[in-house]
């Protein structure tokens, strides 16, 4: 076969920040098949150096405005694990319930405004709002319902103001918390339809396995907390996550990779299915067998699948933790005084786009001396780039925009956010 | 100008990231807000990057206030106010460079029907967008006259509308 192929997508629309694909095929020879992140530098980590202690979680949550949770949860859990706070039962369980509204609202964004476009034939959310209002609408409805979980726990909606060092700055009322409970469980309805819409879906045909990395806990599908297991049968301390990141510089990326067992590993969504399956609630494992899906999945597209079905998860296992917070009634409890004493502390939690990474060095003053973090998008990248590699040969005979399409759907499957930036207006007056 | 001459509810929100220099101008604005006297029916949200949470945020409210950064091609410090029925919203680009924005929020608003009646829009250009906290001094100087422009918008009775009319592009 010989056919000239040139496919050069600058910043690939749909995923959240600045992504290129680069595609050079010369006579049937692939010649270039690239993935390239132009990232501007994060400096948040020098912004910490000599903050104290307790402001880190409120910095870090800016960091993204969709994993603003996630952030705050684990720059708590690396400040309270180097100051050697324990936290009480009721926010381990406040803070389970406010994790789950920040990955359904972010999974509902994913699945329906960037992904959905592509299986609908239209170029965006917008054509599909006015071809289909009712699946963006039901969109929105699930997304107000995560957003109202997240506020009704951390105080407002996007940013956690009142989660801290050791629990929580406010508490919801008895009231709210029953309310919730109600309008999650309306949300099945919703849930269902999700389900019901994606098992529709023609995913592309595409398999390769690689090295799944999540964290993993006896008793529950992990999202906070737990160690660091990999399908290819390694497990690790959290304070031992840099022998997993491995990171290292490549020319094509400004952003760092990271390996460990194989040339790349892939976090997210699709490998906490794929490591904790077992842990799912039976609606969500449900959910999956709908979809078709059980462990082992090695189809990187149905990371979108796995979204939708950790959706399902979280709505019933928040109902289950509302159930919990009303059988022992919600009071207040004395929050942590420092002690004059600090340490170093590694925080890990899955986020909506996998294994998120924060480690602290605390001075005796309570200053932050040292910060690291690894956010689960920089873990991905070698293994998009790998899945590009393996891909693209096999969709060569396509015409160039099938090729071009798919690629770009490829890279929105791992719902990348490569770069948590700025959402400046560009304005064109009439 | 309708906001000077009747009560209306009103959701003022202040975008931006505060890490990100100038583009935490909206929420600078809403703190600064927030600490004032104003009419019962004003609430106010800090409202960081929602992205499109922004149209649940906004559904419901007879009238909407969003001050963010905005490039708006003038001198740093310099802000303007605008309807959406004003400006371009609408290109190509939608969900690329950035993801979902304020353009992004109001156009999807816009065809699912959920736009507010009226919805006010005060950009703001920024001088710097680098990582940092912090406004410049060109827009930390812009803040006075900014807040009180939207203060003499929310005032129900007796205040005058702010004039802008030196403000708009030409």
């Amino acid at each position: 076969m010989s056919k000239n192929i040139s496919i050069n997508v600058h910043h690939i629309t749909r995923v959240e920040g600045h992504g290129d694909i680069v595609v050079d095929v010369k006579n049937g020879e692939i010649v270039k098949c690239e993935w390239h992140v132009v990232e501007a530098p994060r400096f948040f980590e020098a912004m910490l150096r000599g903050r104290p202690y307790y402001e880190a979680s409120h910095i870090t949550s800016r960091i993204c405005g969709i994993c603003a949770t996630g952030h705050a949860t684990a720059s708590l859990r690396a400040t309270e694990r180097a100051l050697g706070v324990e936290v009480s039962e009721q926010t381990e369980l406040l803070r389970k319930l406010v994790f789950h509204g920040e990955i359904i609202d972010s999974h509902v964004l994913h699945v329906y405004m960037l992904v959905a476009p592509d299986f609908f034939g239209v170029g965006s959310v917008l054509p599909l709002a006015a071809s289909h209002p009712e699946v963006v609408k039901r969109a929105l409805r699930i997304k107000k319902l995560a957003g109202d979980l997240c506020a009704m726990v951390s105080g407002r909606h996007t940013h956690p103001i009142a989660m801290t060092v050791g629990g929580f700055t406010h508490l919801p009322t008895e009231g709210e918390l029953k309310a919730m409970r109600e309008r999650l469980v309306d949300a099945r309805a919703d849930m269902d339809e999700t389900i019901a819409l994606l098992s529709t879906l023609p995913w592309p045909d595409f398999e390769r396995e690689t090295e799944y990395v999540s964290l993993q806990k006896d008793d529950e599908y992990a999202f906070i907390d737990g160690r660091i297991v990999t399908s290819d049968g390694f497990t690790y301390d959290l304070d031992d996550y840099r022998r997993v990141t491995n990171e290292y510089c490549v020319p094509q990326s400004t952003a760092k990779w990271t390996k460990h067992n194989r040339e790349s590993y892939m976090v997210g969504a699709l490998a906490r299915f794929n490591n904790n399956y077992d842990w799912l609630h039976p609606r969500a494992q449900d959910a999956a067998e709908k979809l078709g899906m059980k462990p082992l999945v090695t189809n990187p597209f149905l990371n979108t699948a796995a979204q939708a079905v950790e959706m399902v998860h979280c709505v019933e296992d928040s109902i289950r933790i509302i159930d919990e917070l009303l059988a022992r009634g919600i009071k207040e409890e004395p929050l942590y005084e420092f002690q004059g004493k600090g340490g170093e502390g590694v925080g890990s939690c899955d986020v909506p786009r996998g294994i998120l990474f924060h480690n602290y060095i605390i001075d005796d003053d309570g200053l932050i001396q040292g910060a690291n973090c690894i956010i689960p998008t920089n873990q991905n990248h070698a293994n998009l780039q790998h899945d590009m590699e393996a891909l693209l040969p096999q969709i060569l005979d396509k015409p160039q925009e099938e090729i071009r399409l798919t690629l770009e759907m490829l890279v929105r499957a791992y719902d990348p956010c490569i770069s948590c930036s700025t959402h400046l207006l560009n304005v064109r007056f009439k | 100008m309708s906001g000077g001459q009747r009560s209306l509810s009103t959701l003022i929100v202040g975008l931006g990231n505060p890490l990100r220099r100038d583009d935490g101008v909206g929420v600078r604005v809403a703190e600064m807000l927030a600490a004032q006297e104003l009419p019962d029916d004003v609430e106010i949200v800090a409202g960081g990057t929602p992205g499109l949470e922004l149209v649940n945020v906004m559904e419901g409210w007879p009238r909407v206030i969003l001050v963010d950064a905005a490039e708006i091609g003038r001198e740093p410090g310099a802000f303007l106010r605008f309807t959406p029925e004003q400006v371009w919203l609408a290109e190509e680009t939608f969900l690329s460079v950035h993801d979902a924005g304020l353009r992004e929020a109001l156009l999807l608003a816009q065809v699912l029907g959920v736009l507010p009646p009226e919805v006010v829009i005060y950009g703001v250009q920024p001088a710097s967008l680098d990582w940092g906290e912090g406004l410049s001094p060109e827009v930390e100087a812009a803040l006075p006259d900014l807040t009180a422009v939207i203060r003499a918008e929310l005032s129900v009775q007796g205040a005058e509308p702010p004039d802008l009319e030196a403000a708009w592009p030409t």
